[in-house]
């Protein structure tokens, strides 16, 4: 029993894809009541289930449906996986995690290999199949039961769930308890006669049944009445199980049923009302307020009440009927049905009460509970100086800036208006509309947290908001002290790193790398002050501090500087999360859980890291090296979260592979990269990134250039970022452009004179200058000005090809034919692989009829020139780019199909899956592959010999 | 849209404060919820409130504006 330490963090612990820890009450059988009634038809019915790969337990609300089945998993001595439903809309991932710890929990071993899924919103097809073989090759199959499957409305979800219950053979058998019909295509399995179903009719009680429960509950009935009770209720088994309560109280039982059965009153209505009344009053008191919780714990429903009598209630409470749950460790629920009437009620009684109660829980949440169920209860209050408090007190300001839960904590404060103004709203504010990328909005938020927070920081800090009252656990266990609350130098310290988080965010922003690298080292010294614990548990922050540093000094143009404060993201999280999956869980003994921290490779900084992946792609676009621009940009979009930004618009990795495009002279494709921002309703806001901005600007003006629209490139090139410090490399970029420009209209002086003015000895703008020199009639300057291309700079394929391209072009005018045919054939074989085209298209008139001759030829077939050539054999290509990942099994399914030409709906029906399963399926393909077409992904199998 | 739906059971006042959207009136035993919906989500979700609350529903149908 791992009990976590002070710090509250097990980093070995098992969590789900946002990082947090497995709710253990989702994976507990409900224990049955003393007057639950068994019965045996329905047992008998459920002994078929092992039979069948499927079996469906469907009714309504308080049909009696989790009991059955609970009973069932109990008594007939088999070890069952229960997942009780309830975060199904917490994304494919979540659900998935859950399902896989359920059954690990249930003893089902599953290799490190079936792995986690690494997101909340989507789940690896691999992992899938891997799941479903490893199920498949069990000897004894095992029994999942998933209830209340009616919270999953995800489609997906049904499909992968069918995909594993199929491919798992004999391996699973699945028990679905849900108040809908089930999103599967049951009429196959009815067809097949492979599923077992029990439904609502079914679930009624008979007349034996009701007689036996009333029984239990110490009434005997004669039959007529008996039959008006079933009359009445329809067999409900929640209507007859609270008639029972109800008229247990009464001095003449027979008579109130008399009455029950002539009142038109709805059934669960007229008897939850009935069973309240009957209790003593704090009962009720304390029935009424619990009913704003999911689930709780006697000192959480005590924090609701005031007193401290929750314990022996909700015991009592529990023997006595079917309404409170208990879920073990300590805490309980109401059934749904029971608590849905319950907040009915409490609304009548006493409006205005729930949100002081979900401000009490909030609180109480904050001491002791996950941030996110803090979160929902103080949003619920409209308590959102507590809200704001609770995130930034917690250092998770930077999970509203990116990662998994960044849109739903976005929308939880989209409900907050201008007011209250304290520093943590403030910086909640400031958040929100720097990540929206709308500086003029979240600075001034930002600039009043900063001042309040540097006034406060000196004066000894005030009690965190509303006395709560202080309890011990239930079951005497000491209280863990939850992350920041009544910890407030920690939290003023937090509230701090935040800020400046946001002032290296905005810094980044508004283009001063100076600023940036000001706010970066305040937050190191900040991170002293912080407890390890809360740096722990969110790794986001570190990495938001290094990409937002890195994207700045990108803009400054030091690039060693950036590159090693982008991989510092990127190599923190290469490890993969399976390594935490492989054990079957510790169970905490603590009754009330703390979140773990996020380890490397979690999904709070997968966003960041696709940012950073993006931007590395940059530099390398930069660097002159087409290919690794490529890869990295695919990298960064294969994840699957579009294009990896923090800002709206058409996003740097998209950009990257448009200029790509463009040094390919593929140029519609180009145009459709830069045109199709990934979600349209982000297309219409500005982009406020300098880097993005300017790289938007200089690949825009490129691709105009090289459709011919000198005017437009010129225009495009001459577009200013606004910035407060200038960068170097997007200025020499947009003077190169503007040269080329001038260049292609027969104005070379015009493009010698402006590349005069660059600085430095970057590669690019030495041959841009040597280029332009050529075409005005020094030669001899042009061979100067490639001579200093240091060494030192290893020239990536791009320069080394333009490079032998000018060389080729000086020695033609010297007349060394051999020399300019070697020199042509080097820039051929160098530009082949990535099929560098626009360097070719640029160089010049001379070179057209070089390359139809017999020697080259063949090296510019295939890609440069019409005709077969055999241009990507691997004869040929003397180092295709290797594999980075093997494919998957699935992966390759789908591609041998891609090659018989079938289209994806044909594929995903040929495969039953769905179309998105098999576009995703293609996307990581591709990213593997290295492609991002049909036709090349097909190609690069062959040529790998995996098809 | 406008909708009325029909569930079985005269509705108390309390419960009917769990539509606090859509108007009511008992009529012989059942309990007609009327008013306008949103769109389709919000009518599954009026659905899956009376699914919640122990309703029984025995008629939905579009009313004329």
């Amino acid at each position: 029993m791992g009990v976590p330490d002070e710090t509250g963090a097990d980093p070995h612990g098992p969590a789900d894809p946002c990082g947090d820890p497995f709710l253990r009450t989702r994976f507990a059988i409900p224990t049955l009541p003393v007057t639950y009634l068994r019965r045996d038809r329905l047992l008998g019915h459920l002994d078929l289930a092992p039979r069948t790969p499927l079996t469906v337990v469907g009714g309504a609300a308080g049909a009696g449906k989790t009991l059955l089945v609970a009973d069932w998993a109990a008594t007939r001595g088999r070890r069952v996986a229960w997942l009780t439903a309830q975060m199904a809309d917490k994304g494919r991932g979540t659900f998935w995690a859950y399902l896989l710890q359920a059954l690990r929990l249930a003893g089902v071993t599953l290799s490190a290999e079936v792995g986690l899924p690494a997101e909340a919103g989507r789940v690896d097809d691999a992992l899938l199949t891997r799941l479903a073989a490893e199920l498949s090759a069990r000897e004894a199959p095992v029994t999942a039961v998933i209830d209340e499957y009616d919270r999953v409305t995800d489609p997906e979800i049904a499909d992968q769930l069918e995909f594993v219950l199929r491919h798992a053979d004999t391996g699973i058998r699945l028990v679905l308890v849900t108040r809908t019909e089930p999103l599967l295509p049951l009429h196959r399995y009815r067809a097949a006669g492979a599923v077992t179903e029990i439904r609502n009719d079914e679930l009624a009680f008979t007349f034996e049944e009701a007689g036996d429960l009333l029984a239990l509950h110490g009434m005997r009935l004669p039959p007529d009445e008996i039959g008006a009770l079933l009359a009445r209720t329809r067999g409900w088994a929640a209507g007859l199980r609270l008639s029972a309560l109800a008229a247990q109280g009464e001095r003449d039982p027979r008579s109130y049923l008399r009455e029950f059965e002539a009142d038109r009153t709805t059934i669960g209505d007229y008897l939850i009302a009935e069973v309240l009344r009957r209790q003593r009053a704090e009962t009720q008191d304390l029935l009424l307020r619990i009913s704003v919780l999911d689930r709780f714990c006697p000192a959480l429903a005590d924090a609701l009440t005031g007193r401290a009598d929750a314990e022996l209630i909700l015991t009592a409470l529990h023997r006595e009927n079917a309404f409170v749950e208990d879920l073990g460790h300590s805490w309980f629920r109401l059934h749904p049905l029971f608590r849905e009437i319950l907040r009915a009620h409490l609304r009548a009684r006493h409006p205005g009460l729930e949100t002081e109660l979900h401000r009490r829980a909030a609180a109480w949440l904050r001491r002791h509970g996950p941030l996110g169920e803090t979160l929902e209860h103080a949003a619920a209050a409209g308590d959102w100086a507590a809200a704001a408090d609770a995130l930034v007190g917690d250092l998770a300001l930077g999970e509203l800036l990116s990662g998994p839960r960044a849109e739903p904590l976005a929308a939880l404060f989209s409900a907050m208006g201008p007011e209250p103004r304290t520093p943590a709203t403030d910086l909640v504010r400031a958040a929100r509309e720097l990540s929206a990328g709308d500086l003029d909005r979240g600075l001034p938020h930002l600039e009043r947290a900063a001042r309040e927070l540097d006034g406060t920081a000196s004066r000894p800090a005030q009690e965190p908001h509303g006395p709560v009252p202080e309890r011990d656990e239930p079951g005497g266990q000491p209280r863990q002290p939850a992350p920041g609350a009544g910890d407030a130098p920690a939290e003023q310290a937090a509230a701090r790193l935040g800020c400046t988080l946001l002032r290296v965010l905005a810094a980044r922003l508004t283009g001063s790398p100076s600023r940036a690298e000001a706010a970066a080292r305040h937050a190191e010294e900040l991170k002293q002050e912080v407890p390890g614990r809360l740096l722990d548990r969110h790794p986001e922050l570190t990495a938001l501090l290094r990409a937002h540093l890195g994207a700045a000094r990108l803009w400054a143009g030091r690039f060693t500087e950036a590159r090693a404060a982008l991989t510092a993201v990127t190599d923190r999280g290469r490890a993969t999360p399976t390594a935490s999956a492989q054990v079957p869980a510790p169970e905490p003994a603590s009754p009330v859980r703390t979140r773990t921290p996020a380890a490397p490779g979690r999904p709070s900084t997968a966003q960041v890291r696709e940012e950073c992946l993006a931007h590395l792609a940059l530099l390398d676009h930069l660097d002159g090296r087409p290919g690794r621009a490529e890869r990295k940009a695919l990298a960064a979009l294969a994840a699957g979260h579009a294009d990896p930004r923090t800002l709206p618009g058409v996003g740097p990795a998209t950009l990257v592979l448009a200029a790509v495009a463009t040094d390919r002279d593929e140029l519609d494709r180009a145009e459709t990269l830069l045109a199709a921002p990934p979600d349209g309703d982000d297309a219409r806001q500005p982009v406020r990134d300098p880097v993005t901005r300017a790289l938007h600007a200089l690949v825009t003006a490129r691709l105009l250039l090289a459709r011919g629209d000198i005017e437009g490139a010129l225009e495009a090139a001459d577009r200013t970022v606004a910035a407060e410090e200038p960068s170097p490399w997007a200025e020499a970029h947009a003077a190169l452009v503007a040269a080329g420009a001038h260049l292609a209209d027969g104005r070379p002086e015009l493009a010698v004179k402006l590349l005069r003015e660059l600085p430095g000895e970057d590669p690019l703008c030495l041959l841009g200058a040597a280029r332009a020199e050529l075409a005005a009639g020094c030669p001899s300057h042009a061979l100067d000005l490639l001579d200093r291309i240091h060494p030192r700079h290893a020239p990536g394929p791009l320069i080394a090809v333009r490079t032998a391209l000018l060389r080729a072009e000086l020695a033609g005018i010297e007349g060394d034919r051999e020399a300019r045919r070697r020199l042509v054939a080097q820039a051929l074989r160098e530009a082949r692989r990535d099929r560098l085209r626009s360097p070719f298209k640029e160089a010049g008139p001379w070179l057209r009829p070089l390359l139809a001759t017999p020697a080259l030829r063949p090296l510019a077939e295939g890609w440069l020139l019409p005709g077969a050539g055999t241009p990507y054999t691997a004869a040929t290509v003397p180092e295709p780019p290797p594999m980075v990942e093997e494919l998957s099994a699935r992966e390759r399914d789908v591609l041998v199909r891609l090659a018989e030409m079938m289209s994806t709906e044909e594929i995903a029906a040929d495969l039953f899956v769905s179309v998105n399963t098999v576009k995703t399926h293609l996307k990581s393909a591709y990213r593997k592959l290295g492609v991002n077409r049909r036709h090349d992904a097909v190609h690069r199998a062959r040529e790998l010999g995996l098809l | 849209m406008r909708y009325e739906i029909r569930v079985d059971g005269e509705l108390t006042e309390t419960l009917a404060k769990a539509f606090p959207e859509l108007d009511h009136v008992v009529v012989s035993g059942h309990t007609i919820l009327f008013g306008r919906v949103l769109d389709e989500a919000h009518l599954y979700g009026l659905l899956a409130r009376c699914q919640s609350l122990g309703l029984r529903v025995l008629e939905m149908r579009q009313a004329p504006q």
